[in-house]
């Protein structure tokens, strides 16, 4: 309760900041939707060329685009400001700010800056994620789009966890910058359909870097049905991602040398 | 700005550059090989669903290729990505120390854009030779002197053109609170117009045609397919004009907006 109502004061405070830049508000909102227009387009140029890709055709293909722009906006929105500064925080000491306060510093350092400006946008991409759906031609049950709503926002979650976890490679490196762009390459795996990976790739982004569990996974368990086996593995693997990330946590926090006088 | 000030400048800016070494390789060598590894799946389920040799008339090993060459020379075409320090100079209001240099703040500014370079022209002669050995060249392809001349003159008027474009923008910050959105969104709407995320000849024609006239081509098409040999020398003479063009204008907006900016600017302290 008490950390549901630190969040309402963050969401206060983000919404009345961003009013302050308001060229920036409208920028992001036109950035944003470039930012699908050009993935959207990307898939319509592919598709024109050929009838499926991975064994989807192209209206499969515009659910799964819809669903990882959703995730994206929700990253936008929620977790990315507070990502982008996290780096710093380590490295100028300001880390010591939020080490003395009386909640947990890394839901402090993950959650305190809201991104109001892209809640607009976060708008936009469920719609076009309604709208994705709505055209698609076959069958969608509403307990297939239940699932995919729940593993979607699983998706979001492992997002977050693998984001964080790489950025916190600045407790011993210093300069994170090659390993956030690091993270940004890998997470393009994401952005295109698990079924064209193979072998021990594949493998890997299910498991290792679960990359594929974003949005690909999702899609194929909203077109083909979500089975036990698939739904066990996203538990598994969010509970050892989160596992991961409160240990390696806890070993930054002991090599974190505070820079403040 | 005198030749050897903007020697001085860049080779200061270089040396700051290679402080993080483990940054630089991390950058250099995983980012490519998974910039590499997305499309080649990608590519090679599209050949597969296709059942053709070829699309958009590239055969697979050729499109490998095509996606290694627009990673690498696309690099060396946008610099280091840290594009918004002169956007940072006019909000932090540290340009005004710049306003005292005996330099110009546009050519000053472009010597540490090209000393930024280095990394990527090192990541070229080191991955270049070695992605060559590994995939191999189609027969198809055949990159002669006169080939990799053209993809120079690309690649130069390309960099300058996507320098210009990005000063311009930022000029707009002595009006505007934060224009990292737009730098973003030029990278993006570039990505996919310029032919990074897919070759322009899978447009249809008549976007082809349209995209031509545009400032997008010569940041990565262009530079490539020159020096695949898969641009005659008068589809690239026109590409190299047009790009041109394009300098010429940015280069007179981004002084015209310059102007207006600076007699508008605040700065407290040096």
């Amino acid at each position: 309760m008490r950390y549901l109502r630190l969040y309402l004061y963050f969401l206060r405070f983000s919404f009345s900041r961003s009013m302050e830049f308001r060229f920036d508000f409208f920028f992001r909102i036109f950035m944003d939707s470039v930012y699908y227009a050009v993935n959207l387009g990307f898939y319509g140029v592919l598709f024109s060329k050929v009838p499926t890709i991975g064994g989807w055709n192209f209206d499969q293909a515009v659910i799964f685009v819809a669903g990882y722009l959703l995730l994206d906006a929700i990253d936008m929105t929620v977790f990315s400001n507070n990502m982008w500064q996290l780096p710093s925080l380590i490295n100028r000491g300001d880390l010591d700010y939020y080490l003395v306060r009386p909640v947990s510093t890394l839901y402090f350092v993950s959650l305190r800056d809201f991104a109001a400006n892209s809640f607009v946008n976060l708008l936009m991409t469920i719609g076009i994620l309604a709208w994705a759906i709505a055209r698609y031609p076959g069958e969608l049950g509403p307990a297939s789009i239940a699932a995919f709503a729940v593993l979607l926002l699983a998706g979001c979650f492992l997002h977050y966890v693998l984001h964080i976890t790489f950025l916190l490679s600045a407790f011993w490196l210093h300069a994170a910058a090659g390993v956030q762009q690091l993270f940004y390459v890998i997470r393009e795996f994401s952005e295109r359909p698990h079924q064209i990976y193979k072998g021990w790739l594949r493998q890997v982004l299910v498991t290792v870097l679960p990359v594929a569990l974003f949005a690909s996974i999702p899609a194929h368990a909203l077109f083909d049905g979500l089975d036990l086996a698939l739904a066990l593995h996203v538990v598994a693997v969010a509970i050892g991602a989160w596992l991961l990330l409160v240990f390696v946590w806890s070993r930054g926090l002991r090599a974190y040398v505070s820079a403040s006088s | 700005m005198t030749p050897r000030l903007f020697w001085l400048v860049y080779s200061t800016e270089t040396r700051k550059l290679m402080t993080y070494r483990v940054d630089f390789w991390i950058t250099a060598v995983l980012n490519f090989v998974v910039s590499i590894t997305v499309p080649y799946f990608l590519w090679t389920a599209v050949f597969e669903s296709a059942g053709m040799a070829t699309v958009a008339g590239y055969t697979l090993h050729e499109m490998v290729l095509y996606y290694c060459l627009a990673v690498l020379l696309g690099r060396v075409v946008r610099g280091s990505d840290q594009l918004r320090d002169i956007s940072t100079d006019i909000y932090e209001g540290s340009l005004s120390r710049y306003l005292l240099y005996p330099a110009g703040y546009l050519p000053f500014k472009y010597a540490q854009h090209l000393a930024n370079l280095l990394p990527s022209v090192l990541q070229l002669a080191l991955l270049g030779p070695a992605i060559a050995g590994v995939i191999g060249l189609p027969a198809s392809v055949a990159i002669s002197w006169g080939s990799i001349f053209l993809a120079l003159a690309a690649v130069a008027i390309g960099n300058a053109l996507y320098y210009l474009m990005s000063f311009t923008l930022q000029t707009v910050a002595f009006w505007a609170d934060n224009i990292w959105s737009l730098i973003v969104m030029m990278r993006i709407a570039a990505s996919l117009l310029g032919g990074l995320l897919i070759p322009l000849s899978c447009f249809p024609e008549w976007a082809q045609a349209v995209l031509a006239w545009t400032p997008f081509p010569c940041l990565y098409h262009l530079p490539v397919n020159a020096l695949l040999g898969k641009s005659t020398f008068a589809q690239a003479a026109a590409g190299l004009a047009t790009s041109l063009a394009w300098c010429v204008l940015f280069f007179g907006a981004a002084r015209l907006i310059w102007r207006r900016g600076t007699l508008q600017y605040t700065g407290v302290g040096i």
